[in-house]
C-alpha cells in the first residue's frame, strides 16, 4: 500500500507548488472587491485548468487553481461502510472548526469529503512550503486516523459482545 | 530615499541616516495615507521628485514635497475598478494607470483647472491590466494584461506632448501592436533603455523578448522554473527578471543573437560540500529505516534564498536615462528589499555582492 501513497502524495506536492503562485488581484466585475476567483468562477480567463489526480477510484484529489486562489478537494479512501462513517463523521468534526484551520472550507466541494482553500493572503503570510507540508500532512494522517478509529471500533465492538454474550454461558 | 507599500493602505518612505556606514539601517521619515485600500502602485519620477501612487479603492494621488511634508493631489482616473499599476513617463509630464475595469488611463496635467485629468484606453483589453510601461519617446505605452497579451499603445497627448513625439498617422489609443506568443497571464513588461527591444514575461514560466528595431519576431524562452512576476532590462543584452521562485534569473543575449538564461542570481553557495554529504547519509539512512520502513514524505526545506517568498518588483538604480546599469533592487512579499551589484555583467561573467 505504501508504495503507491508515496507517489501519490508526492504528486500532489508537486502540483500544489506549481500551482501555488498567487497573487493579490481585485475583482474584475464588482468595483472594490476583492474575493476567490476560483470560488466565483466570473472570469473564465482567470482560472486555470483543474488537475485531477487519482490514487484508485475511492481516493482522489482535485486541484482548482486561478490567479489569487486556489482551491484543493479531497476524496478519502472508504473501503466499506464503517470507514464511510467515520470518515463522514471526523471531516465535518474537523470542518465544524473551519476557523482554527485558516485554509479550510466549510464545506466541501460535491463529491469530495474535504476542501482546503488557499488565498493569496495566506501565501502572504504563510511560508509556502509549509502550507503544502500541511496539506501532505493532513492528508497522510486523515488515513491513519481512520484505520486507527476502524480498529478502536471493532476492538470495542469485540469486547461489548464478549461481555454481553457472557451471561449465557 | 525609498519608498514601500507595507501590503496596506500605506505608503513608508525611509532614508538612509546621513551617519550610516553600511547603508544597510534605513530610518522612516514619512507615512503616506490616503488611500482606502491596499495600494498597489508607486512610481517616484527622479527629476520632478513626484511620487504617484495608485490603490485598489480606485484613486490615484500624485505627491509633492513641499519641503516639510508630501502633499497629496487627487487624480481624477474616471475609473470604476481598482487601479493595478502606475507608471511615470520618461518625460514625467504623464503617467498610465492599468486597472481591473480593462482599460489604461493616461493621466496629464491640466494647467487651468490645477488638476491632474486622464484620457482612458477603452475596450482595448478583455481583461485586466497588470502592468504598463513606457517607451523612452514618452509616446508608446505596452501593457501586460491577464488575458495573456501583451499590446502597444499610442499614447501621444494632443496639447501635453510635443509635436514632434508624434507617431505616424495613428491616434491616442490606437493598438500598434499586439503580441500573443504567451499562453498565461502577462505578469509584467519592461523597455529596453533604447526602446529598441520590450520584453514581458507570463505565467506559464516563459519569457518574450521582441527586438521592434530590427522587425525579428518573437523571442520565447521557457523555464522549468516558477512563473516570473517582474521582468527588467539592465542595459540592450542584459535584463533580469523574478518571481515565485524567490530569486532573480539573469538573461542575456548570447553570440548567435538569441536571449538565453544565464544565471541564478542567489545561488546556494556550499551546494556541492552538501551534497556529497547527503549522499552518504541518505545511504545511512536507508540501513536505519529498513527495520521500521517510513511512508511518509519528509517536510519540504525551506527556501535557502535571501527572498522568502515571491519577489513582486524589480527596480533599476541608476542614473534616469541610463544605457546600462549594473545596480538594481527587488522587493518581495516577504517584507525584504534587496540590492543586488553585478559586477562585469556585460562581460557575461557576474559576480554579487549585497
Amino acid at each position: 500500500m505504501a508504495n503507491t501513497l508515496r507517489p501519490y502524495l508526492t504528486c500532489i506536492r508537486n502540483t500544489l507548488n506549481a500551482t501555488l503562485c498567487l497573487q493579490n488581484f481585485p475583482c474584475q466585475e464588482v468595483e472594490r472587491h476583492n474575493k476567490p476567483e476560483v470560488e466565483f468562477k466570473t472570469s473564465p480567463e482567470l482560472l486555470l485548468q483543474p488537475v485531477l489526480i487519482c490514487r484508485n477510484e475511492g481516493e482522489k484529489c482535485l486541484i482548482e487553481g486561478s490567479i489569487n486562489s486556489l482551491r484543493i478537494s479531497i476524496k478519502v479512501k472508504q473501503a466499506d461502510e464503517l470507514e464511510n462513517i467515520l470518515a463522514k463523521k471526523f471531516l465535518r468534526f474537523v470542518a465544524q472548526r473551519a476557523e482554527s484551520f485558516q485554509v479550510l472550507r466549510r464545506k466541501p466541494v460535491e463529491g469530495y469529503d474535504i476542501s482546503f482553500l488557499i488565498t493569496n493572503t495566506h501565501t502572504e503570510e504563510m511560508q509556502k512550503h509549509k502550507l503544502v507540508d500541511f496539506i501532505v500532512r493532513f492528508m497522510e494522517d486523515i488515513d491513519k486516523e481512520i484505520s486507527e478509529l476502524k480498529l478502536s471500533v471493532n476492538t470495542r465492538g469485540r469486547l461489548v459482545a464478549t461481555e454481553y454474550l457472557r451471561q449465557f454461558l | 530615499m525609498l519608498a514601500v507599500c507595507p501590503n496596506s493602505n500605506e505608503v513608508h518612505i525611509f532614508r538612509v541616516p546621513p551617519g550610516s556606514v553600511s547603508g544597510s539601517e534605513l530610518e522612516r521619515i514619512h507615512v503616506l495615507k490616503n488611500h482606502d485600500q491596499l495600494v498597489s502602485g508607486i512610481d517616484w519620477a527622479p527629476s520632478s521628485n513626484c511620487i504617484v501612487t495608485c490603490s485598489h479603492d480606485r484613486n490615484a494621488y500624485v505627491w509633492n514635497f513641499d519641503g516639510k511634508e508630501w502633499q497629496p493631489v487627487l487624480v481624477i482616473l474616471r475609473l470604476q475598478r481598482a487601479a493595478t499599476s502606475v507608471k511615470w513617463s520618461s518625460k514625467e509630464n504623464k503617467f498610465a494607470v492599468g486597472s481591473g475595469a480593462k482599460s489604461v488611463c493616461v493621466c496629464y496635467y491640466e494647467q487651468e483647472n490645477n488638476w491632474w485629468v486622464s484620457k482612458l484606453i477603452r475596450k482595448k483589453h478583455s481583461s485586466t491590466v497588470q502592468s504598463v510601461a513606457w517607451h523612452p519617446n514618452n509616446a508608446l505605452l505596452a501593457t501586460a494584461s491577464t488575458d495573456f497579451k501583451c499590446r502597444i499603445f499610442n499614447a501621444f497627448v494632443k496639447g501635453v506632448d510635443a509635436k514632434t513625439d508624434a507617431v505616424g498617422d495613428t491616434k491616442f489609443g490606437d493598438v500598434l501592436m499586439q503580441i500573443d506568443s504567451a499562453s498565461g497571464w502577462v505578469h509584467d513588461v519592461d523597455w529596453s533603455p533604447s526602446g529598441e527591444k520590450l520584453a514581458f514575461t507570463a505565467h506559464d514560466s516563459s519569457l518574450h523578448v521582441i527586438d521592434i528595431g530590427a522587425g525579428t519576431p518573437v523571442q520565447t524562452v521557457s523555464m522549468k522554473e516558477l512563473p516570473l512576476r517582474a521582468v527588467l532590462f539592465l542595459s540592450e543584452t542584459r535584463l533580469v527578471a523574478a518571481g515565485y521562485d524567490n530569486v532573480p534569473f539573469l538573461f542575456g543575449l548570447n553570440d548567435s543573437g538569441s536571449w538565453c538564461l544565464l544565471k541564478n542570481l542567489d545561488e546556494p553557495k556550499a551546494s556541492s560540500a552538501e551534497k556529497s554529504g547527503s549522499t552518504f547519509s541518505s545511504a545511512f539512512e536507508k540501513f536505519k529505516g529498513q527495520g521500521a520502513p517510513t511512508d511518509s514524505l519528509e517536510p519540504l526545506k525551506p527556501p535557502a534564498t535571501i527572498h522568502e517568498n515571491c519577489i513582486t518588483t524589480l527596480q533599476a538604480l541608476g542614473p534616469a536615462g541610463y544605457s546600462s546599469t549594473t545596480r538594481f533592487s527587488s522587493s518581495g512579499l516577504d517584507g525584504k528589499v534587496v540590492t543586488w551589484e553585478l559586477k562585469g555583467v556585460l562581460e557575461g561573467v557576474s559576480g554579487l555582492k549585497l
